[in-house]
């Protein structure tokens, strides 16, 4: 194979991995910045999405409805949960979020091995994402281009609606100083329940769209889990930025680590995070805390 | 003094008397066997395939009024894959609930934990999973059988495919842990038993879920074929990806054994894997297709490689038990040695050196097929007993 062309692969590989990487992340991010909540359910949601993707899509024939279902599905449990659940903690310290959402975890991972048993189930691509193109006369699949022009199309809406709304504005204020936003005349609570919603439903698209590539099983909540942590870790906890470049530098460390050190490659992971939080102990985007 | 003595008499009596009760009480009632296998942990789902098959069939011979004109009765215990947890489920089993026949044992390492001690309880054990070598091997003892393929016959099956296929550059990608490595290492030994050669191998790290690199780098190694030893979901994740990338339109890809459980899930992208099987749903044969049948109809899904493997099992068993006409380990035991049968898989017979059940060796390949809601391995080669079975007490042919 031509060196320039291993390259090319190589970089859209890492880059689809990246997308998935931040469809993960980023409602990570979001809930950490703005509730200070670390969510030990987000790799369960991811799963919840992939397995509501693909029954959405038995059920209806359509993939493209199935990232809509799977969103929608994951915001609705999202707000039901922070409402009856997370709503009663604020007050309390931070381990209790820890128990409370890994509580989560765990009944969601039952509740989807009860409803849809044990056996990995499979999402098919529609005709105009299931073809191939050519980078430099090796084929490459349209799923992978479709992740990552998702992904950005994610990013940018994302930044856009925190950085040029109005909503956007009142999250940043809540982030930045939650009693002084309420002191105001905002609904803080109202702001939350948003955010949780908004960041499970963006772990659900992100699991919907990796269903063609992973299928939906079980053991998908616990895998993606410890990236999702490590991409934030990396990022700067709670920094949107940061995800997004969290997101990229692992999807390259492990794209070209399984590549050219497969054997090292589950190290590859923690060397980067342990590299950059020696280099800069709040993250890359992060304040030290 | 007279009632003391009266008394003596009575007590020894009493001690003695379920020694004397217990071999005709156990020649009457249910006829218990002991499954002690995975019922939690990584092999639950395989677990799950030996308890519903042992199920099914206690349900169907007792509809038949049973065995020796007793009902069957199977007791399950959990050991969740571990040895020592095999080895007192087992011994509870023995020990507690009388039982003298063991079946459905899940990992070989479980088996040659519980084999040693045969002797000792009295008990016998018929494997239906088990794939070690050894277990007919160095580590035999009298009281063992196995009634399934073992992983050096289904090796060996393969083996004799390949060296009749026309490619003779083989790259390998495996799962990086004991299983995957020893996987690739039985397959380069076979490639150069056969004149044919290996150009590399990659192992990815268990829970690996973007293979993307390690599709490349297949690519970039351009091998002829590659074989891959991959399970479950990491499994799954390859074969979809391969398929997105349309690697099969370049290579044929194969693996040591194909079962259901890991091609099912991957749907149309695991079409053209051809690897070993030990047991398929497609035999073309009538028993098994009155086994598929009554499975079907029971369960509501298509049997997997475990489930015809422990029918097969406990086929062996029955046949042995009528043939003795007593349940006891020895008579048993003496009716298992050069045993004739037919099972679903075909004739098979229990060789009395080491108690392997010489039996075809088939290749299969994954195809779409009528009727069926997702691809299927089909039978593409079937060879005699006598190629794919090792010598007596061997792991590894000459």
């Amino acid at each position: 194979m031509d060196p320039l062309a291993l390259f090319a692969l190589q970089l859209l590989n890492a880059l689809s991995l990246s997308a998935l990487f931040f469809f993960l992340a980023v409602g990570l991010t979001l809930i950490f910045g703005i509730m200070r909540v670390v969510n030990f359910a987000h790799g369960a949601l991811f799963m919840f999405g992939a397995y509501v993707g693909v029954v959405a899509q038995t059920l209806s024939g359509s993939f493209i409805f199935s990232l809509v279902a799977a969103p929608l599905a994951a915001g609705l449990l999202g707000i039901a949960f922070e409402r009856s659940a997370l709503s009663r903690l604020y007050a309390r310290e931070h381990s209790a979020f820890l128990l409370v959402t890994f509580g989560l975890a765990l009944a969601l991972t039952e509740a989807i091995r009860l409803i849809w048993g044990a056996d990995a189930r499979q999402a098919e691509l529609p005709v105009f994402l299931a073809g191939i193109i050519f980078v430099m006369d090796e084929p490459f699949p349209v799923y992978r281009l479709f992740l990552i022009g998702a992904g950005v199309m994610c990013a940018l809406a994302c930044w856009a609606g925190l950085q040029r709304t109005r909503i956007g504005l009142l999250l940043r204020a809540a982030s930045q100083n939650a009693g002084m936003t309420a002191a105001l005349g905002n609904d803080v609570a109202r702001i939350r329940a948003l955010v949780f919603a908004l960041a499970c439903a963006l772990a659900a698209l992100g699991g919907a769209l990796a269903a063609p590539l992973l299928s939906a099983s079980l053991g998908l909540g616990s895998n993606v889990i410890i990236d999702a942590f490590v991409i934030v870790m990396i990022g700067g906890m709670g920094s949107f930025i940061g995800t997004a470049a969290g997101s990229l530098l692992l999807g390259f460390a492990q794209t070209f680590g399984n590549f050219y050190l497969p054997e090292l490659s589950l190290g590859m992971t923690y060397a980067v995070m342990i590299a950059v939080l020696v280099l800069r102990p709040g993250g890359l985007f992060g304040r030290s805390e | 003094m007279r009632n003391l003595t009266m008394g003596r008499r009575t007590a020894l009596g009493l001690l003695a008397a379920p020694a004397l009760i217990r071999p005709a009480a156990a020649q009457s009632g249910p006829i218990r066997i002991g499954v002690p296998t995975a019922m939690t942990g990584t092999w639950a789902v395989l677990g799950a395939q030996v308890v519903r098959t042992c199920r099914l069939w206690a349900r169907t011979v007792n509809a038949e009024g049973g065995l020796l004109g007793r009902p069957v009765e199977f007791l399950f215990e959990d050991t969740q894959g571990v040895p020592a947890n095999c080895l007192r489920k087992a011994q509870e089993m023995v020990e507690r609930d009388r039982v003298n026949i063991l079946l459905g044992l899940m990992a070989s390492s479980e088996a040659l934990a519980v084999m040693p001690k045969l002797a000792e309880w009295n008990a016998l054990f018929i494997s239906s999973v088990n794939g070690a070598g050894s277990i007919t091997a160095e580590h035999w003892v009298p009281n063992a059988f196995r009634a399934n393929t073992s992983g050096p016959m289904g090796a060996r099956a393969l083996a004799l495919w390949l060296r009749a296929a026309p490619q003779t550059e083989f790259f390998s990608l495996s799962l990086d842990y004991a299983w995957g490595r020893s996987s690739v290492e039985t397959f380069e030994g076979l490639l150069r038993g056969i004149g044919k050669r290996s150009i590399g191998s990659v192992f990815a790290p268990v829970g690996t879920r973007d293979y993307s690199s390690f599709i490349t780098r297949i690519r970039q190694a351009n091998p002829q074929a590659l074989y891959i030893a991959l399970t479950g979901d990491d499994g799954t994740a390859f074969l979809r990806q391969a398929a997105q990338f349309r690697l099969f339109e370049r290579m044929p890809v194969v693996t040591e054994t194909v079962d259901m459980l890991f091609t099912r899930p991957a749907g149309d992208a695991a079409i053209g894997l051809v690897g070993g099987s030990r047991y398929t749903f497609t035999l073309n044969n009538p028993a098994n297709a009155a086994f598929v049948q009554r499975f079907r109809s029971e369960l509501n899904e298509l049997p997997d490689t475990y489930d015809g493997e422990q029918w097969q099992a406990c086929e062996v068993l029955a046949t042995a038990v009528r043939k003795a006409r007593r349940t006891d380990t020895e008579a048993v035991v003496a009716a298992l040695r050069d045993l004739e049968m037919s099972s679903i898989k075909g004739p098979l017979k229990i060789r009395a050196c080491d108690g392997q059940a010489e039996q075809a060796g088939l290749v299969v390949r994954v195809d779409r097929r009528d009727g069926m809601p997702h691809p299927v391995p089909e039978v593409i080669a079937t060879y005699a007993p006598s190629e794919v079975t090792p010598a007596c007490r061997a792991a590894n042919f000459a």
